[in-house]
């Protein structure tokens, strides 16, 4: 290697805090597992509580479409701001906070290097938090920008910026000293995710918030941002971790890797574009919406390829489901996937868009693939990583099938009503005779049937944060009983000194 | 594929493509939007009055945008025109004054682009503020009291006291009175006028 | 106006021209080459294929297809 400054830098940002052995050398699992027990659990505990805070704000948004007056004099509670609440700490809290542990991880164990420069990484975990707290209390005090799923204030955004960028800077080291030169599937996904969301979000803060675009201007940037937060930052990682994890629970490689090419770049190519479906009928150029239905039809291609290849994976192995939480996790995230996508396809077309663009619809819509399809799967993976950093047992398996079981039937029961009750809405509106009051009462049923979904939901959530204090709490006793998925070889790595 | 920088340049591509058509062409196209002058001689759309101004940042504070959209499909594409939501489609110099533009994506209310040729009665949108069960049974639009003062009423009651049908009026000796924040927020509400006839609305 | 013929060249000649130059080296390059292997990287000496790694955690543990793996399942202490 050349003494060029770049390099040298480079040099500076190698894994020096490592032994020189381990420079050289593939890390096994077991090191990798270690290396990462701090920083990624920070991001998974965090996480966690932000989707019981999410979770509350959920239920009491909920409540107030069917009781507005729950809460209602309270300035910081009104729905119009504990919405906002709720989806910026499920988006900005949870989800992303759990994106970015599973992604560190993964991005560890495909490039085989340990988590060089821990402290990165907990400092960005620090930063995240705060910004996300300091967020939330902006939108409480009446901060909210107003720019739908960017309502963090100004002041709010620059933190998690800034957090964000430590968090890709590492991801680029990492990707530099890899040790295993092969690229796998999920690396291209995790790479991608990690590029563009700075892109994202950034160009979104600077063009509607820093320097606001003037007109309807903002619209277009703003559902360009929104959507591609969803296609370019959520679904990467989700793929990512399917494609990592049915192959590795299952022990049968991925069925086609010629597909899964195909999937990533026409993912890649087709998703960007999606954004102005949210505009149809709107005051925009009929260029821009037609472009973006276009590409959203065009994502037909991505979708059914990566779900012909996830299902081909799991053919003669869907007995697994019986035993692996993991896999439970990831099938059915994987099949929302699917699901939430066509439907994508369908509601992007003008003739449907025009009944169902201004109702819940869309919001069931927004839920499958937010919940049903990317928490599933974020799920699924942290049962599976947690145990290994642990070194502990989940302590209860009934937990987990309750987690399941009430997070899967709690988000049917969540989109299938909603989603009817979206299209009566919207058939409703188009009938000038339906006075609007209406059209407003023949949606509260399904309204209710939505905060009952919300609370089967929640129980899951308390179950699954049960068992994640508890296999915490276990850190705090002497290393007792094994962890049965963790293969001997990689327990004495960890501990020669165990029998 | 196992070549890195490939795998950066066809990332990088792909947004780059989708923020040239959908950020970039955008912005140029009708980015730089000016107010026009009416056959009157007046500015469209018009500065909004300071009252106004601060009622729009109430509307954005406490998330208006959530229920309530502002845009009037055209009139072969939905019932926004047959629901007197407006008497033409909105267009994009509708908007140029807006901060931010907040078109909406859903209708749990009506359209408000128009509310102020709509229903221009200031008492009417307080008494709704206040209370929108006094006014629309059964709507499951929230309440915002917190934007109203319930005092203890003086010799004479205040003249901007709201006349509260009976389930609702304050307990004898009382009166609710707006605050400004309410006031702000019905002046930019009656600010929201989209009718001005303009030729590419057709 | 112009600029705005120049973007549309550039977005609709320009970025996919060069994404068809790059794929076209890339084939010549070999990179759609070895798929098969590539499918193998999340397996390895320590879990190999055929390994199944997850199960509920009082469940028994199962194998999916192969023998079972020496270094497979723990003993208790």
């Amino acid at each position: 290697m050349s003494s060029t400054p770049s390099t040298s830098l480079l040099k500076a940002l190698s894994p020096s805090d490592h032994d020189e052995d381990l420079v050289q050398r593939k890390a096994l699992l077991a090191e990798i597992d270690a290396s990462c027990r701090l920083p990624v659990l920070l991001f998974f505990i965090c996480g966690t509580l932000w989707l019981l805070v999410g979770t509350l704000f959920a239920l009491i948004t909920s409540w107030k479409m069917h009781h507005p007056d729950l809460l209602g004099n309270i300035a910081w509670l009104t729905f119009g701001r504990v919405r906002p609440v709720h989806l910026n700490t499920v988006i900005f809290g949870f989800a992303s906070e759990v994106a970015i542990g599973v992604s560190l991880w993964l991005m560890c164990r495909l490039c085989r290097v340990t988590l060089m420069h821990k402290w990165i990484i907990i400092m960005a975990a620090v930063f995240w938090n705060v910004g996300v707290v300091v967020g939330v209390l902006g939108i409480l005090a009446g901060d909210n920008t107003g720019i739908e799923w960017l309502e963090f204030p100004p002041y709010a955004s620059p933190i998690l910026f800034f957090s964000y960028a430590l968090i890709a800077v590492w991801g680029i080291i990492t990707f530099r000293f890899r040790r295993e030169k092969h690229l796998y599937v999920s690396q291209w996904y995790l790479l991608a995710a990690l590029l563009w969301f700075p892109w994202l979000y950034s160009s979104a803060n600077i063009m509607l918030i820093m320097d606001p675009v003037r007109g309807t201007v903002q619209s277009a940037v703003n559902w360009w941002f929104a959507h591609n937060v969803l296609g370019l930052w959520f679904t990467p990682i989700g793929l990512a971790a399917i494609y990592y994890f049915i192959p590795k629970v299952t022990g049968k490689p991925i069925h086609s890797y010629y597909l899964s090419a195909l999937g990533f770049w026409s993912l890649a190519l087709f998703y960007n574009w999606n954004g102005g479906h949210h505009l149809v009928g709107g005051p925009m150029p009929a260029w821009l919406v037609t472009v973006s239905i276009v590409a959203s039809v065009m994502m037909t291609i991505p979708v059914v390829t990566v779900g012909i290849n996830h299902h081909l994976t799991m053919k003669g192995s869907f007995h697994m489901l019986r035993h692996s939480p993991t896999l439970r996790f990831m099938v059915f995230g994987g099949m929302n996937y699917t699901v939430a996508s066509l439907h994508g396809v369908l509601s992007a077309l003008r003739s449907v868009s025009e009944v169902t663009h201004f109702t819940h619809h869309t919001i069931s819509h927004a839920h499958t693939g937010m919940y049903a399809f990317f928490t599933m799967v974020m799920f699924g993976s942290m049962y599976y990583i947690i145990p290994r950093l642990t070194l502990r047992e989940w302590p209860s398996a009934m937990l987990i099938r309750v987690h399941f079981w009430f997070t899967a039937l709690g988000i049917i029961l969540y989109m299938g009503p909603l989603t009817l009750g979206g299209i009566l809405q919207g058939y409703a509106m188009l009938n000038p005779d339906v006075p609007f009051l209406d059209v407003v009462k023949l949606t509260v049923p399904y309204l209710k049937i939505r905060t009952v979904a919300g609370i089967i939901i929640a129980i899951g959530h308390t179950a699954f944060f049960i068992n994640l204090t508890w296999i915490i709490l276990r850190q705090l006793q002497p290393y007792r009983q094994p962890t049965r998925m963790i293969i001997a070889a990689t327990r004495n790595a960890i501990n020669p000194a165990l029998p | 594929m196992n070549y890195g920088p490939l795998l950066f340049f066809g990332i990088f591509l792909t947004i780059a493509s989708s923020w040239c058509g959908l950020v970039l062409i955008p912005q140029l196209q009708f980015g730089g939007q000016q107010a026009v002058k009416l056959e009157s001689g007046e500015q469209y759309p018009p500065v909004r009055p300071g009252g106004a101004q601060r009622g729009e940042a109430v509307y954005r504070a406490n998330g208006c945008i959530y229920c309530h959209s502002q845009q009037v499909r055209a009139a072969e594409f939905g019932a926004d025109i047959k629901r007197n939501w407006g008497t033409r489609r909105t267009v994009a110099l509708d908007y140029i004054r807006d901060k931010p533009v907040m078109l909406g994506t859903m209708r749990t209310g009506p359209d408000l682009s128009n509310i102020g040729v709509r229903n221009p009665s200031r008492s009417w949108q307080l008494t709704h503020l206040f209370n929108p069960q006094s006014t629309s049974a059964g709507s499951v639009m929230p309440p915002f009291g917190f934007l109203f003062e319930t005092r203890k009423a003086g010799q004479r009651p205040a003249p901007d006291a709201l006349q509260l049908p009976a389930p609702f009026n304050p307990p004898p000796g009382f009166e609710v009175v707006p605050t400004q924040a309410a006031n702000d927020l019905v002046d930019y509400l009656l600010s929201l006028k989209a009718n001005v006839p303009l030729p590419e609305a057709k | 106006m112009i600029l705005l013929w120049i973007l549309f060249l550039g977005g609709f000649v320009v970025l996919p021209g060069s994404a068809l130059l790059a794929m076209r080296w890339a084939i010549r390059n070999g990179e759609f080459r070895d798929f098969k292997k590539a499918s193998l990287l999340v397996f390895d000496e320590e879990e190999p294929v055929g390994l199944v790694t997850d199960s509920f955690p009082t469940g028994k543990i199962v194998l999916n297809t192969g023998p079972s793996p020496a270094t497979h399942g723990v003993s208790q202490p």
